[in-house]
């Protein structure tokens, strides 16, 4: 059952068949198109936790078994376009606004539906945007504010990036966090035009100073007024722009028309979706962006492109797999998910926060770079100690989540057993073997502290595994 | 020099540090558990940044006694002049701060006279927030000045935490890095391993998984995280030994501030390379420094802790000889006003001096001292622009490219002796 993908097998005919999969990475049309498993590169527990750490936040036992056998086209349907009642669902969190008054709580509430929610893409891509277009709550002082935002990032999450650029170019929480609420005709306030240019859609290096400016002159007239959007028409500027090359008596909605057209504004967001979906250490070449691009400016179909890149060959290879450090949400929620249990999130927001992953407070614009910067000495320590939180069995989190509860009703039925279930829910079995037998062998393995105390051992080896270098691999 | 410093550490880590696994370990991991002595040859130095929340009144701190502007400004503020520290024949330390008056003649405290900026802004907030981000000129400024030197110095290879904010209020601003996570901790266990009940002993996770060190040609990635675990692991341990070995030597007062000082010793104890410590006093917000009525006796308690406090830790760090790798630095987010308010209290203010504590200091008052009737809209003008400390710090004495944290070369003065 346990099959893993990251090692050619030794003999030297498979040695060959992996570096002809490597040519082939670099052809567009073979990397791009979807994954049918074969021989060369069978659909194994691995591939499927893979998918489940990329496309949702970690998997349950059931749902890596229902993988296996459903195939990854099939698996990738459930995660791009879930059976289950979404619009339900996301209702009931969307109306329940109690709790929801504060940061604390808003917080508390996303994690929770990120732990409970029948369409997990859709909560990380929203966490994707909330990053790429990065408002910070201790600028904006409103909660109410702060949650019409995240909604609109969730209404388009997996829908339009042109609505959802349009909605951002409106957006009160935004417009006061970049200091923008006042773009007065006499004064244009550059501060939206500039973030919109270099972090929103072009990326730096595809326009000029003058286009921020000129923009600038047609979002005048714009004013976030006692928290609400207004339009005050004699504090537009009517007058003639230049911007990227196009002249017009233009307004807000024209520029992002304007940038909409540029080829750079699809290839960076190719680029950066890349970067989250399918591998952080190394920059793919145009060649490979380029069709994504181009069909992506076509539309802004967000739920398109993420779609190509899930099925691909290119995201079920080697380049893709454990080539993306897990952020402190994908870190905590991969201890949850699988462990089939709801946690404070109350308590579980404060710890992200000390890991580096402030919800609603991303440290600039830019939000957060993660990647390597997720790691450092105690970061690593802090990830050790919020491990250690959720599986001990009490405070702060209490008995929640019980790794030997799971084993168990999985079948196991003892604490031997239990370790091999448990590599296998975690990391998919996928550890080198002189690493597993480490992590097996008499003198590693947990020792009963006496008696029968087999879900305290249970624990204690859950909690080797998640600590893991490993395990912080997305 | 350092001597005491490593014997200790080899003691106190014995054998369960990972050079004794050498043979069978891949280089960069004998590189890492290395890393403290190839830190030797490194700049090692650390920076203690101390910020002096609400604005503290520079005059009623180091007080120009025998400027009658003083006494006719300051009814029932002035402070008598028999019970002051005097350092020369114009200036005395309040007389709370005799601690301060002692390092000062010890030659470990220097007074950077007159420290602000242009157009000097009059609100907490404002003022704050300048001081963190180092760029007057942009309130929307988007990372503080130390942050941006963490980042300036971050590489792939180098995992150790490079600052830490010890206290327990929300990080102050000045932290705000775009890529590197700067941790907050209000104790030295924040950045130790714990321990899941019923592990053997003998039987530390930490242990284990050092022991399975390993290089990944195919996944550098993994590669990073293992030497990283690796290095986190190491570090966790010795600050344990740190506790262990140390938990009460030192004598500190029983402040607040004090502990964060005991904390901040600790770990430069450990050793665990981290170059900058941020501390606090005065509670974050308005409060603490901000005296707009009955100042006398609530900024003598503050000034007694800080010099207490400052003295304690300064005295701990020299007992181990580690005082020579250490700079202390104040500051304030402005000063007051020169005359009182009618409520016995001060006026936010602009120029106020900068505190500097260490061992590597030429000592002394630096620059003029400011007058006191030629005023910056009631309160002393600066003549030393706070960025020239900021360059001071980091060029001088960390070893960082102040150019790129400031986004130009302010002029570093000349206080250290390196």
């Amino acid at each position: 059952m346990v099959v893993q993908i990251d090692k050619p097998p030794a003999h030297e005919k498979s040695k060959q068949v992996h570096s002809s999969v490597t040519e082939k990475l670099t052809d567009p049309g073979w990397a791009w198109s979807a994954y049918q498993p074969d021989a060369q590169r069978p659909w194994t527990l691995a591939q499927a936790g893979h998918l489940y750490r990329r496309a949702a936040f970690g998997a349950t036992w059931d749902q890596l078994q229902q993988a296996l056998s459903d195939g990854p086209q099939r698996t990738l349907d459930k995660l791009l376009r879930p059976q289950a009642d979404i619009a339900a669902f996301n209702r009931a969190y969307d109306e329940y606004s109690s709790g929801t008054g504060s940061a604390d709580g808003l917080r508390a509430w996303w994690l929770r539906r990120m732990i409970l929610t029948p369409h997990p893409l859709l909560e990380k891509m929203t966490l994707f945007w909330h990053s790429h277009f990065a408002t910070n709550i201790t600028k904006v002082k409103s909660a109410r504010m702060t949650r019409q935002y995240i909604q609109l990032l969730r209404s388009q999450a997996l829908n339009s990036f042109r609505a959802m650029l349009k909605g951002i170019s409106c957006d009160p929480a935004m417009l006061i966090w970049l200091g923008a609420e006042a773009n007065r005709k006499a004064r244009p306030n550059e501060n939206f035009a500039r973030t919109l240019m270099e972090s929103f859609t072009l990326g730096p290096g595809n326009y000029k100073e003058k286009d921020v400016q000129e923009a600038a002159r047609a979002f005048t007239g714009w004013f976030v007024l006692r928290s609400k959007l207004r339009y005050i028409p004699r504090e537009h500027d009517g007058n003639i722009k230049q911007i990227l090359g196009q002249k017009g008596n233009f307004t807000g909605d024209d520029v992002i028309r304007i940038v909409l057209e540029q080829h750079a504004t699809a290839e960076t967001l190719v680029r950066k979706l890349y970067r989250r979906l399918i591998c952080e250490t190394q920059e793919p070449n145009a060649k490979l962006i380029s069709p994504l691009a181009k069909s992506f400016a076509k539309d802004y179909d967000i739920l398109k492109l993420a779609e190509k890149m899930l099925r691909s060959n290119l995201f079920f290879s080697a380049a893709a797999y454990r080539r993306r450090i897990k952020s402190p949400v994908e870190f905590a929620l991969g201890i949850v998910k699988p462990l089939e249990a709801v946690i404070s999130t109350t308590q579980l927001a404060q710890d992200l926060a000390d890991l580096g992953q402030n919800l609603y407070e991303p440290p600039t614009v830019k939000g957060w770079t993660g990647g390597r910067h997720w790691i450092n000495s105690s970061t690593m320590v802090g990830r050790h100690n919020l491990a250690l939180a959720l599986l001990q069995g009490s405070a702060p989190y209490g008995d929640k989540l019980n790794p030997w509860t799971v084993a168990k009703k999985h079948g196991c039925s003892t604490s031997e057993s239990a370790t091999g279930f448990l590599l296998d829910l975690f990391v998919q079995g996928d550890l080198e073997p002189d690493v597993r037998d480490n992590l097996l062998k008499p003198a590693g393995a947990p020792v009963d502290a006496g008696g029968d105390d087999s879900a305290g051992t249970v624990r204690r080896f859950a909690h080797v595994v998640v600590t893991l270098p490993e395990f912080n691999l997305a | 020099m350092d001597y005491t410093r490593r014997d200790f550490l080899k003691s106190a880590l014995g054998a369960s540090t990972l050079l004794s696994f050498a043979p069978a370990t891949p280089n960069f991991l004998v590189r890492s558990a290395m890393a403290a002595s190839s830190r030797r040859k490194e700049r090692d130095t650390v920076l203690v940044v101390v910020q002096l929340s609400g604005g503290n009144d520079g005059l009623n701190t180091l007080v120009p006694y025998d400027d009658d502007e003083y006494g006719r400004n300051r009814p029932t503020l002035r402070l008598p002049t028999k019970e002051l520290h005097k350092i020369n024949s114009v200036l005395g330390f309040h007389p709370r701060m005799k601690a301060f008056a002692r390092l000062y003649k010890q030659g470990h405290l220097s007074i950077i006279q007159g420290v602000g900026y242009p157009n000097s802004d009059r609100s907490h907030d404002g003022a704050m927030r300048i001081w963190h981000t180092a760029d007057p000129g942009h309130p929307n400024r988007q990372t503080g000045w130390l942050g941006r030197a963490v980042d300036s110095v971050w590489n792939p290879n180098e995992t150790n935490t490079r600052a830490v904010f010890v206290g327990p209020i929300v990080q102050p601003f000045g932290l705000n890095a775009e890529n590197v996570i700067v941790p907050s901790i209000r104790s030295l266990g924040d950045l130790a391993t714990g321990q899941m009940p019923g592990v053997p002993k003998g039987h530390s996770q930490s242990k284990r998984t050092s022991e399975l060190p390993r290089t990944d040609k195919k996944n550098q990635l993994l590669d990073f995280l293992r030497h990283c675990k690796t290095n986190a692991y190491a570090n966790s341990r010795r600050i344990e030994a740190v506790i262990k070995a140390s938990a009460s030597t030192a004598e500190y007062p029983s402040f607040q501030l004090a502990e964060s000082f005991r904390t901040v010793a600790q770990l430069i104890r450990a050793d665990v390379g981290i170059r900058i410590f941020f501390t606090e006093f005065g509670g974050g917000g308005i409060g603490g420094f901000d005296n707009h009525a009955n100042q006398l006796g609530n900024h003598c308690a503050l000034l007694h802790q800080l010099s207490e406090s400052v003295a304690a830790f300064v005295d701990d760090l020299k007992r181990d000889k580690l005082l020579d790798r250490v700079l202390l630095m104040t500051f304030s987010e402005f000063g007051r006003t020169v005359k009182e308010n009618g409520r016995r209290g001060t006026g936010h203010g602009a120029g106020a001096p900068v505190f500097l504590a260490g061992g590597k200091l030429k000592g002394g008052l630096i620059g003029p001292r400011p007058s006191l009737t030629d005023l910056d809209n009631g309160a002393p003008k600066f003549h030393t622009d706070f960025r020239r400390v900021y360059a001071t710090v980091l060029d001088r004495w960390l070893g960082f490219e102040s150019r790129t944290v400031l986004d130009k070369q302010y002029k570093p003065l000349d206080v250290l002796n390196v």
